[in-house]
C-alpha cells in the first residue's frame, strides 16, 4: 500500500488553553498538529471553540497556557515586526466576514494582495479570476455593504485566498450560501490545497465533508472529541 | 516601485476620502505661516535697515577747549584704547561755523551778526560695526563723557533706543508666531490625523489582521503630513508674496518703504520656513500615529 508522504507541520498546538475573562474555558488543554498542505476540518456546536482555535492560530488571541506554533514561529515569543508576514502567509475568512461596506467588491479583495506588495496588474487579474470562480464577476464594482449575505461571504473568501497564502483559515464559510454555492466555494478551497495550501474550515456543514477523504475533527467544550467518537458523531449525522 | 504605488494609490484614496478636513487644515497651516512670515519679513527688513543706519552712526563729542595737537593725539590714543573706531575727525569752532553756513544755505544771513567762534570745537567718532548693540554704544559715550575736555556726547541716542526697542518688540512678535505656527501645524495636522485614524479604526483593523505592515499603515498619513506642510506653506508664502508685491505697488515713493529697503525672503529663508512647517507637520502626523494605531 502506497503512503502519503507526511509533510513538516505547518501548525504545531501543545497543550493549549484559552480562557476569556472571567472563567469561561474556550479551549483546554487541546494538542494538535497540521501537516502542510493538508485539508482540514473542525466540527462542533456553537461555542465549542473552533472560532477561538481559529483565532489562536492566526494570532489574533493568545493561549493562556500552552505552545501555539505557526510556520515555525511560536505565536507566544513572535517579535512584533514578524506579525504582519505571519498574516500574510495566513488567509482568514472571518465568520462576520470583516469587508468594509463602503468599498467596493473588488477593493475589498485587493487589499490582502495590496499589503503584500503586489504590482496593481497582478492584483487587477487576480480579482477578476477569483469573482469569476465564485460566480460574482458582475459585483466586482458593487459596494460590499450592499450584498447579500451570501455573496458577502463569498467576498470574505474570495480575500482570504487571494494572496495565494501558505494556510487558509475559514469559519463557517458556507453557512449563508445555498448548495450550488458551496460547491463552488469548496471546489476554490480543493483548489488551493491541491496547489499546497493548507487549509482549515471550521463549520456546522458536514455535507461539505461527507464525502471527501479529509481528516475531520470535533470540538466539544473546548476539548478534541477522541478520534474514534467523532467518527460516530459524524456517521450518526449522516442520511 | 510596488512598495511606492501602493502607498500612492492609499495616499490618493485616504485625501478622497477625507478631503474636506484636510482642506481645512491646509488653510490653517496656511494662515499661520503667513502671519509668522509676514512677521519675520518685517523683523528681517528692520534688521537690514538697522544694519544700513548702523553705519551711518557716529557719535559727537562737544568739547570746552580747541584741543591742540598733543592734545589731539592723547585723545585719539584714549579713544582706541577704549574701542577700535574707523575715523576721528576733529572739528574745530571756525569749521563748525562753516559747516553751519553751508546748511543754511539762503538763510546764512542769520549768521551775520554771530562770532564765528560761537560754536564748540568738536570730535565726530565713527565706531566700528562692531559695536552693534545699543549697551554697547552707550558704555562708549559714557566713556566718551569723561574725557578731558568733554562737555557732551551725542548719537542720536533717542532714534536709536526707539528703532531698538521697536526692533525687540518685533522679536517678540516673530517669536510668538513662531510659536503659533509651530501650534497650529503641529496640533491642528495632528488632530486631522487623529481623526482620520478614528474614522478609519474598522479599516486599519482589517489591514493589520491582513497582514499590513506599520510601514503600510503608517507611510500614507506621513504623506498626508508631508503635503500638509508642503502645500500649507507654499500657499502662506505666495500670499505674503502678493501682499509684499502689493505693498511696494501702494507704497513707492517718498516715505519710509525709501529710507528701509524693503525686500522679500531670499530662497534659502523659504526653503527653511518650508522644510520646517513640512517637519512640524509630519511630526503632528507621526505623534497621532503612535498615540493612537499603538502598533
Amino acid at each position: 500500500m502506497e503512503t502519503k508522504p507526511v509533510n513538516k507541520p505547518i501548525i504545531e498546538i501543545v497543550r493549549a488553553t484559552k480562557i476569556y475573562s472571567p472563567d469561561v474555558v474556550a479551549l483546554e488543554d487541546i494538542s494538535l498538529s497540521v501537516p502542510a498542505g493538508e485539508m482540514l476540518f473542525l466540527t462542533g456546536m456553537s461555542g465549542a471553540g473552533k472560532t477561538t482555535l481559529l483565532k489562536l492560530i492566526c494570532g489574533i488571541e493568545h493561549p493562556d497556557k500552552g505552545l501555539v506554533e505557526v510556520a515555525g514561529k511560536d505565536l507566544n515569543r513572535i517579535k512584533a515586526k514578524e506579525i504582519p508576514w505571519l498574516r500574510q502567509q495566513i488567509g482568514m475568512a472571518y465568520q462576520d466576514f470583516k469587508l468594509l461596506a463602503d468599498r467596493t467588491v473588488a477593493q475589498n479583495i485587493s487589499m490582502a494582495m495590496e499589503v503584500a506588495y503586489h504590482n496593481i496588474r497582478a492584483i487587477k487579474s487576480r480579482v477578476i479570476e477569483l469573482l469569476q470562480k465564485l460566480r460574482l464577476e458582475h459585483k466586482h464594482d458593487a459596494l460590499a455593504g450592499r450584498l447579500s449575505r451570501g455573496e458577502q461571504q463569498r467576498v470574505a473568501i474570495a480575500r482570504a485566498v487571494a494572496n495565494s497564502p501558505r494556510l487558509i483559515l475559514a469559519d463557517e464559510p458556507t453557512g449563508n450560501l445555498d448548495s450550488k454555492t458551496t460547491k463552488l466555494v469548496m471546489e476554490l478551497f480543493e483548489d488551493c490545497n491541491i496547489s499546497g495550501t493548507t487549509v482549515i474550515i471550521a463549520t456546522h456543514d458536514n455535507d461539505i465533508y461527507r464525502d471527501a477523504d479529509y481528516r475531520v475533527l470535533e470540538l466539544h467544550s473546548g476539548r478534541f472529541l477522541p478520534q474514534a467518537d467523532m467518527t460516530t458523531s459524524t456517521s450518526n449525522n449522516m442520511p | 516601485m510596488k512598495f511606492i504605488s501602493t502607498i500612492a494609490l492609499q495616499t490618493s484614496r485616504n485625501l478622497q476620502k477625507t478631503w474636506p478636513t484636510q482642506f481645512m487644515t491646509l488653510l490653517t497651516v496656511s494662515l499661520s505661516v503667513l502671519i509668522f512670515s509676514f512677521f519675520f519679513l518685517i523683523y528681517t527688513n528692520m534688521i537690514n535697515t538697522g544694519e544700513k543706519l548702523g553705519d551711518d552712526l557716529r557719535l559727537t563729542i562737544y568739547l570746552e577747549e580747541e584741543p591742540v595737537l598733543e592734545m589731539q593725539a592723547q585723545l585719539v590714543r584714549k579713544i582706541i584704547n577704549f574701542s577700535p573706531v574707523e575715523e576721528i575727525r576733529f572739528t574745530s569752532r571756525n569749521d563748525a561755523f562753516k559747516r553751519l553756513a553751508i546748511q543754511l544755505g539762503d538763510n546764512v544771513d542769520v549768521l551775520d551778526d554771530l562770532d564765528a567762534s560761537f560754536l564748540p570745537p568738536s570730535i565726530e567718532i565713527y565706531p566700528k560695526k562692531s559695536l552693534n548693540t545699543l549697551a554697547q554704544i552707550q558704555r562708549f559715550s559714557e566713556y566718551l563723557s569723561t574725557l578731558p575736555g568733554a562737555i557732551k556726547v551725542q548719537y542720536g541716542q533717542e532714534w536709536i533706543e526707539r528703532f531698538n526697542y521697536f526692533t525687540k518688540l518685533l522679536r517678540i512678535i516673530v517669536v510668538l508666531s513662531g510659536i503659533l505656527l509651530i501650534m497650529t501645524a503641529t496640533f491642528m495636522v495632528a488632530y486631522t490625523i487623529r481623526l482620520a485614524v478614528v474614522a478609519r479604526q474598522a479599516e486599519l483593523e482589517i489591514l493589520r489582521l491582513l497582514g499590513a505592515t506599520n510601514n503600510y499603515i503608517r507611510t500614507p498619513f506621513l504623506i498626508e503630513g508631508f503635503l500638509q506642510g508642503l502645500f500649507g506653506s507654499s500657499l502662506g508664502l505666495l500670499a505674503l508674496f502678493f501682499l509684499y508685491r502689493w505693498i511696494q505697488l501702494r507704497f513707492t515713493g517718498p516715505g519710509i518703504l525709501q529710507l528701509v529697503d524693503f525686500t522679500f525672503f531670499s530662497p534659502p529663508i523659504i526653503s527653511i520656513i518650508v522644510t520646517a512647517s513640512i517637519t512640524l507637520c509630519i511630526g503632528g502626523s507621526f505623534s497621532s500615529m503612535r498615540k493612537f494605531m499603538r502598533i
